[in-house]
């Protein structure tokens, strides 16, 4: 490297990257292909195999979010109702009414979707096998003949579990950017 | 009373004729044509009493929320002296929404466009460079506040009108308020939101939420057949849930009565008339009771009105024109039988879109473990992602559409299941009563109401 050439790269400070496994480090990498995997399972509504990638003691919540000026914002997100508010349990109770009935009419006919998932930054934790990811998610959304795309962005807050060679997810928090969703329901997995 | 009028729409069709009472049948134009949608704002949303939340959402001084009363914001703020007030959020001077945040506490709103200023009450304080006057001379100060709606709390829910010297809420309710009263009166300190509502948007007519929410119990054998399926409710066999009594008035409003007996086994002893009112809250409690409110609903019910509570409690039905109310079981696989409360406005946005709005509430008295447990379930069960509601997003739309079809526009949606079971000689309650299996009365009179006041002078 010359020496005209900024050595430093860093967008924030040291505190912000303290634990951070670096992009394109092979964690980083395994992680990434979890969840470009995972996006591909629900996309395909695979659910019975994304419900194997869950770890038994999952939290899944989706918060309600509400406009609130610049110096408020820790108020707009609302973790009281929610809009997911699951355990692994309730999720397995989900997939099975969608795998296991003749009549979950919210997704039969399915929506066409597709989880565009960017933006993994993978923090280490206290312990070596859980990684705090975070990932930015883009869900599209197609009904019927409907020309619009139904559209859906959002952070993920993940804890992920190494599991052997691969991880399961222990906890996802999704920040959702609308205070009022433009889909017709949650009947889908984010 | 109001005063009749024959509304027309511009090629000559009138509401009469969309609307046949001879034959109970609704023209399916009626759901989404654009004309029509203009007068219901007027004439419907501009007129009736609309639930706008709870008021344990503002529970301080300055406390406020913004909401939609039809398509006008509201600015819904709490006193100094505890009572609340409704306020058009639109500012006098140029028509900015003058508070711009979902929540929060504020003495003062000051409009962010040319800075007009405003008490929480409403009262205008003045615009910025007091000495060079921005609100001139000619209109006085006490003309230059927030637009005031007239307001009801009612069980702690805030209600809200722009109709003056209209019906007072309680005319509003009618017959039907013995009833309400039995859900939202029921005890001490009433009813309490565990949160701000889910809101999400559904690209449909807002009466198709509606007039299901008047009691349409067929469209639970069906669309929502998956409670049999899966859940196993009713033991697979949903038809017995449906036999019970549907209570409503010509005003719209309608409710669900359901026989604890034909939902639960272990509640078959309820049948014999020999178990306490202590024993039947021991066994199975109405939705969101615990046994230990016992004292309280003797003390806030009559007698009948608690015999019925407990024996067959109202669990579905809606309030004309845009409120569904749910007191319902969800029973677990470990025999638990969760009780929860949850109410939802449809608030129109268009004659294509609907704001579908999800308030989930608890006794305030009921121990927190309990409330905590309602939450989960209604947020599983109902509103954005619960499972049973999700099922309603698609219908709605796709009827919506169908509506617009040169065809058919004059397709008829059909009211003729109709009651023949005369009410029970015991039955205790006041109001239109529907006895028997499920029927189509109600939501009939969900249609007689809106003809009604679709064909009201303004």
């Amino acid at each position: 490297m010359n020496a005209a050439t900024p050595t430093d790269f860093s967008v924030a400070d040291a505190p912000f990257r303290a634990n951070r496994v670096p992009v394109g480090s092979p964690a980083y990498n395994q992680i990434t292909e979890f969840l470009y995997e995972e996006a591909w399972l629900l996309d395909e509504i695979r659910l019975a195999e994304w419900v194997e990638r869950l770890d038994d003691d999952l939290r899944y919540t989706c918060p309600v979010r509400q406009t609130r000026p610049l110096n408020q914002q820790a108020a707009s997100i609302v973790r009281t109702v929610m809009h997911f508010d699951e355990t692994y349990a309730s999720i397995r109770g989900r997939v099975g009414r969608i795998t296991d009935t003749r009549s979950a009419w919210a997704e039969d006919p399915p929506s066409r979707t597709r989880r565009l998932v960017t933006n993994i930054l993978v923090e280490a934790t206290d312990k070596p096998d859980e990684f705090e990811v975070k990932s930015y998610l883009l869900c599209s959304r197609s009904r019927f003949d409907e020309t619009n795309l139904l559209m859906l962005s959002c952070v993920r807050h993940d804890l992920l579990r190494r599991h052997g060679a691969s991880f399961k997810l222990a906890r996802r928090e999704i920040i959702i950017d609308q205070t009022v969703l433009g889909f017709p329901n949650l009947a889908i997995f984010l | 009373m109001l005063d009749r009028t024959r509304t027309t729409l511009s090629d000559g069709t009138t509401i009469d004729d969309l609307i046949n009472v001879q034959t109970r049948e609704v023209q399916l134009r009626a759901i989404s044509d654009p004309e029509l949608y203009d007068i219901e704002m007027r004439k419907v949303f501009g007129k009736t009493w609309l639930l706008l939340g709870h008021e344990s959402e503002i529970p301080n001084p300055g406390d406020f929320i913004t909401r939609l009363m039809g398509s006008d914001p509201v600015l819904i703020t709490r006193q100094k002296d505890g009572s609340i007030k409704v306020l058009l959020n639109v500012c006098p001077h140029r028509g900015m929404r003058v508070c711009t945040s979902d929540a929060g506490n504020a003495k003062v709103h000051t409009c962010i466009y040319h800075g007009w200023a405003f008490k929480n009450d409403g009262d205008f304080i003045g615009a910025p460079v007091a000495g060079e006057k921005m609100h001139g001379d000619i209109l006085p100060k006490e003309k230059l506040g927030l637009t005031q709606a007239r307001s009801h709390l009612y069980g702690g829910l805030i209600f809200a009108t722009w109709n003056f010297d209209g019906p007072s809420f309680d005319e509003f309710l009618g017959e039907m308020k013995w009833y309400y009263d039995m859900l939202f009166q029921r005890t001490d300190r009433g009813l309490e939101v565990l949160g701000p509502p889910q809101r999400f948007t559904i690209k449909a007519n807002w009466k198709t939420a509606c007039e299901q929410s008047a009691a349409d119990g067929f469209h639970t054998l069906t669309l929502h057949r998956w409670l049999g399926e899966f859940a196993k409710f009713g033991d697979g066999d949903l038809t017995t849930s449906m036999y019970g009594t549907e209570v409503g008035s010509l005003q719209g409003h309608a409710l669900r009565c359901m026989p604890v007996a034909n939902k639960f086994k272990q509640a078959a002893g309820f049948r014999d008339g020999n178990l306490t009112l202590e024993e039947k809250l021991a066994i199975v409690p109405p939705p969101g009771i615990t046994k230990e409110m016992l004292p309280e609903l003797i003390r806030n019910l009559t007698p009948e009105q608690l015999g019925l509570l407990v024996d067959s409690p109202p669990q579905v039905g809606g309030m004309f024109p845009n409120v569904l109310i749910a007191f319902i079981y969800v029973p677990q696989p470990d025999g638990e039988i969760i009780g929860l409360t949850s109410l939802h406005t449809y608030i129109p946005k268009g004659p294509d879109e609907l704001e579908f709005c999800n308030y989930i509430l608890a006794e305030k008295d009921a121990p927190e473990e309990h409330k905590q447990k309602a939450l989960q379930f209604a947020v599983r069960m109902l509103g954005t992602s619960g499972m049973v509601e999700q099922d309603d997003s698609d219908t709605w739309p796709h009827i919506t559409q169908t509506a617009k079809g040169a065809a058919g526009r004059n397709i008829t949606m059909k009211y003729q299941a109709i009651c023949n079971t005369p009410p029970r000689p015991d039955w205790p309650g006041p109001a239109l009563v529907y006895e028997g299996f499920t029927k189509d009365d109600t939501q009939w009179n969900w249609w007689l109401a809106y003809r009604d006041l679709m064909n009201s002078a303004l």
